[in-house]
């Protein structure tokens, strides 16, 4: 095996060329090849005035290999980190994190689900009621009890009750106030169809994708809630091919806004996890696009994009000396969360024909493909991102030696980097596509039953609506026999809903229930259940 | 008014008509933070003043306390505008407070909504002022996402020629201390391309206008790319502005010829000055695979069988040499257009 190259500095070092070069070294030492761990600089020529070796305790050693030299995902180390964290709490340094006390639950609830682990019911309970803590008595939820409702949280608390929750009294799902809900929804909404996350707060693709994804869970997405929403996320897509955070405000401000002509310009460079928020977002709002939605304010429909999105996606993979992680923004380092933010993105470009499951996987074609492991990546693989490399970032330089994932060695583990760097792994794991013949099946399945109603004096969804929403949501399947795992099947986790970031179970488990249709029926012989 | 720092509110005797409000009551909670005792003690006493809905001066204590121990607090943060507005503080003084809060909490959402707020508010502020902050932040952190989301906003909000007309300069000296940074790359396009309130500046008027301005722009993006071939963000940018103009790929093909070949082929060609096609640099590292892909871009957009099988080359070559890592990727760009040779 050759040295990896460096990124080639072209005799003309910056600071970002420096502080690349310096991330180029530390993650060269967690190369899994032993041959180039005895050369101490990569491409060291190049590197132009790079610093001595950082030393640190956890980048030469402890490097999680196993017997045979394969890495393995550490996965009773990263239990433990999880449970101390559920159990005896966060330490202070999370204090900064006290607004965001349900993204830390969610965190830990579904890298619990990743790694295939359920909650006995006394945890499970306690987990349910700490949720509900959260809920505001005006609707939504908030970053903690007391705390404004903001859509952030509202998506973390209600992806958690999915994991956790359950049906009927102390359950969770039912004690959502699903009107008053829809109804802090609807008044964040801004004129030019994007949201604010809170009131008097910012907008962002972030908050449009938690919106999206809670009001499609729970069954309460109206056309009246998506008014102009599509030509805000589309207004956040940049010349790179990316999407940033909002785009400029369309309308005027102060009390009565109007409305403005002229165009609405994205604010900020294109990013990794404005991108992902964007692009689920866009797939959420499918239903209604593909339903011929006019747009709100202009003549033609709104459009994005997509091959410039995939160059960018797949510009943002690191390369061979970066272990093939993932970076958020050009000319940026590599981290761990972005496995997820732009490694999962890639499952949502399916949905509009890019990429691999371009052509149904079809039953006929490939009867009985055999588990592959890390063998004959080639004769499978038809992802247009590279799985197994960015698998070996994460099990190489992800995993911190005490537990826990992380950004880049020697950074410590974090709950937010823990989840989104094993969420990664899971997207990079699995082929979990979108079944046209599974979203025909759901639709022929569906039982009409009493929609939601807004008590705001606007119509819901009618049925055909509800079927449309409820099956292009759950018509996501992991493609049999696709699963590919560097280090062999003892380092398989669960498959991930694309959209929601659950597993596809617990999708399919609160959506029934606030759809009212029947579980068992819906899952039939072709979904496969997951443990968790 | 102002209590010592290491007092707390519980026995703090200006404090003592307030109830303080435990977070948890009825619930033992998972995953529960451990709070230290000062932190614990204000937001106690917050979710006090939240209930009675109390907005007094002391509230803007309370909320600049809990700011301090958690710039992310966005409920401190909202009830602390409230306050605002109902006491009637002069706006320019809070805005100094956040002068100086911004630049500890470089990283927070809340400090840059928080001033966008305020200048909404109130237009007395002086958006110049404000400029030379921003640009100071951005010394200190140059690819800060909010604080260049901020500065764009605040430039399409204000909308005054003269705000534009400096921007330029400012992109420059960015680039200047590191053109590999996307970030002004970005505000280089939105300020040149999308700003102004429509077309964006010196783009809005005549054709020869825009033709001047497409001129400038691929000037400076070559120079900056001959400086440092490999650098994705130039490209990006060189894109996007070809992209954004209309203007055929194959037209810089002879500028970009020069970034595909190696040192050794290019000796003794390199007296022949070309401003239009500056060459690269002593130390460029040649092929690069960005000038690669553009070539091959360029050649798939010329629509015919022979463009389409040069295209195919390239994209083996990034493939199969150049480019490993997006091996698949490449190969998706081949099955794009073999589909098309011949038919």
């Amino acid at each position: 095996m050759t040295l990896p190259r460096a990124t080639p500095v072209d005799g003309f070092p910056t600071h970002t060329s420096r502080v690349q070069a310096e991330t180029e070294e530390i993650l060269f030492k967690h190369h899994p090849d032993p041959l180039s761990n005895n050369n101490a600089t990569p491409g060291s020529s190049s590197l132009g005035a790079a610093s001595t070796p950082t030393s640190s305790s956890s980048s030469t050693q402890g490097k999680p290999a196993d017997s045979d030299g394969g890495p393995a995902l550490q996965k009773q180390l990263h239990m433990s980190f999880l449970v101390r964290n559920m159990v005896q709490g966060f330490p202070a340094r999370y204090i900064s994190q006290d607004a965001s006390q349900p993204w830390l639950m969610f965190w830990t609830l579904q890298a619990f689900s990743i790694l295939q682990v359920g909650l006995d019911p006394g945890n499970k309970q306690r987990a349910i009621d700490t949720v509900m803590s959260w809920q505001h008595p005006d609707g939504g939820f908030g970053g903690g009890p007391g705390q404004r409702p903001h859509l952030l949280p509202t998506y973390a608390s209600v992806c958690a009750l999915a994991v956790v929750g359950r049906p009927g009294p102390g359950g969770g799902w039912d004690q959502i106030d699903r009107q008053k809900l829809y109804r802090f929804f609807m008044s964040v909404k801004q004129p030019d169809g994007s949201f604010l996350v809170a009131k008097d707060a910012e907008v962002d693709v972030r908050g449009t994708y938690c919106l999206l994804v809670v009001a499609t869970l729970l069954g309460i997405l109206t056309p009246e809630l998506i008014e102009g929403t599509p030509e805000f996320i589309a207004s956040c897509q940049t010349y790179e091919g990316g999407f940033a955070s909002a785009s400029q405000p369309s309308y005027s401000p102060g009390p009565n806004p109007t409305l403005l002509e002229f165009p609405r310009p994205p604010l900020g460079e294109a990013h990794g996890g404005y991108t992902f928020c964007a692009l689920a977002s866009w797939v959420l709002l499918q239903p209604f696009l593909e339903a011929g939605y006019k747009g709100a304010h202009s003549s033609k429909p709104p459009t994005i994009d997509l091959n410039n999105t995939l160059r960018w996606l797949v510009q943002m993979q690191g390369t061979e000396i970066e272990l093939g992680g993932f970076k958020g923004r050009t000319n940026k380092l590599v981290d761990g969360c972005y496995s997820w933010w732009v490694g999962g993105a890639f499952a949502l470009l399916e949905v509009f024909g890019i990429g691999a499951s371009s052509e149904e996987i079809g039953s006929q074609n490939q009867p009985s493909k055999d588990e592959k492991l890390d063998d004959g990546w080639d004769d499978v693989d038809d992802s247009l991102l590279n799985r197994k490399a960015l698998q070996e970032y994460i099990l190489w330089a992800g995993q911190h030696p005490a537990g826990g994932l992380r950004d880049k060695p020697p950074k410590h583990a974090d709950a937010y980097h823990t989840q989104y760097c094993l969420a990664g792994l899971s997207a990079a794991q699995h082929h979990v596509y979108p079944s046209v013949s599974r979203e025909q099946a759901l639709a022929q399945a569906w039982v009409e039953t009493e929609p939601f109603e807004p008590d705001l004096g606007h119509p819901g969804l009618s049925q055909e609506q509800r079927k449309t929403i409820f099956a292009k949501a759950l018509c996501w399947k992991e493609e049999e026999g696709a699963s590919k795992c560097v280090g062999g099947a003892k380092n398989r986790v669960n498959a991930s809903h694309p959209v929601f970031d659950l597993t596809i179970t617990h999708s399919q488990g609160i959506m029934a229930h606030f759809y009212g249709q029947d579980l068992e029926r819906l899952r039939g012989p072709a979904a496969k259940p997951t443990a968790a | 008014m102002t209590s010592p720092a290491d007092v707390l509110y519980a026995d703090n005797p200006a404090w003592a008509d307030v109830t303080p409000l435990p977070q948890y009551e009825g619930v033992n909670p998972l995953a529960p933070i451990l709070y230290t005792e000062e932190y614990k003690d204000a937001t106690d006493y917050f979710r006090g003043i939240v209930k009675t809905g109390e907005k007094s001066p002391r509230v803007l204590e309370l909320t600049e306390k809990i700011i301090r121990l958690n710039p992310a607090h966005y409920s401190a943060w909202q009830y602390r505008f409230e306050t605002l507005k109902a006491v009637k503080v002069p706006l320019e003084d809070e805005l100094k407070l956040m002068d100086e809060l911004a630049v500890k909490y470089l990283k927070t959402y809340q400090v840059w909504h928080h001033r966008r707020l305020l200048l909404t508010e109130s237009y007395n502020l002086e958006p110049k002022r404000e400029l030379e902050f921003i640009a100071k932040s951005l010394k200190a952190d140059t690819k800060n996402y909010h604080t260049w989301s901020y500065r764009q906003w605040l430039l399409a909000f204000v909308n005054d020629g003269e705000l534009w007309v400096g921007e330029l300069d400012f992109v420059e000296e960015m680039l200047n201390e590191d053109l590999r940074n996307n970030s002004a790359w970005h505000h280089r396009f939105f300020v040149v391309w999308l700003g102004g309130g429509g077309g964006g500046m010196g783009v809005g008027g005549t054709r020869e206008e825009k033709e001047r301005v497409l001129r400038r722009e691929l000037t400076f993006t070559k120079q900056l790319i001959s400086l440092a071939p490999n650098n994705p963000s130039a490209w990006n940018y060189l894109r996007g502005v070809l992209d954004r103009t209309e203007t055929p790929y194959g037209l810089i093909l002879p500028f970009v010829r020069l970034y595909i070949v190696n040192l050794s082929d290019r000796a003794g060609s390199t007296d022949i000055v070309d401003v239009e096609n500056p060459p690269p640099s002593e130390g460029a590292q040649l092929p690069c695979t960005a000038a690669l892909e553009f070539t091959a871009d360029a050649y798939e957009r010329q629509g015919d069988d022979e463009g389409r099988k040069k295209a195919v080359e390239l994209w083996k070559v990034l493939a199969n040499e150049q480019d490993t890592i997006r091996k698949r990727y490449w190969e998706f760009r081949i099955r794009g257009v073999e589909k098309k040779v011949g038919a």
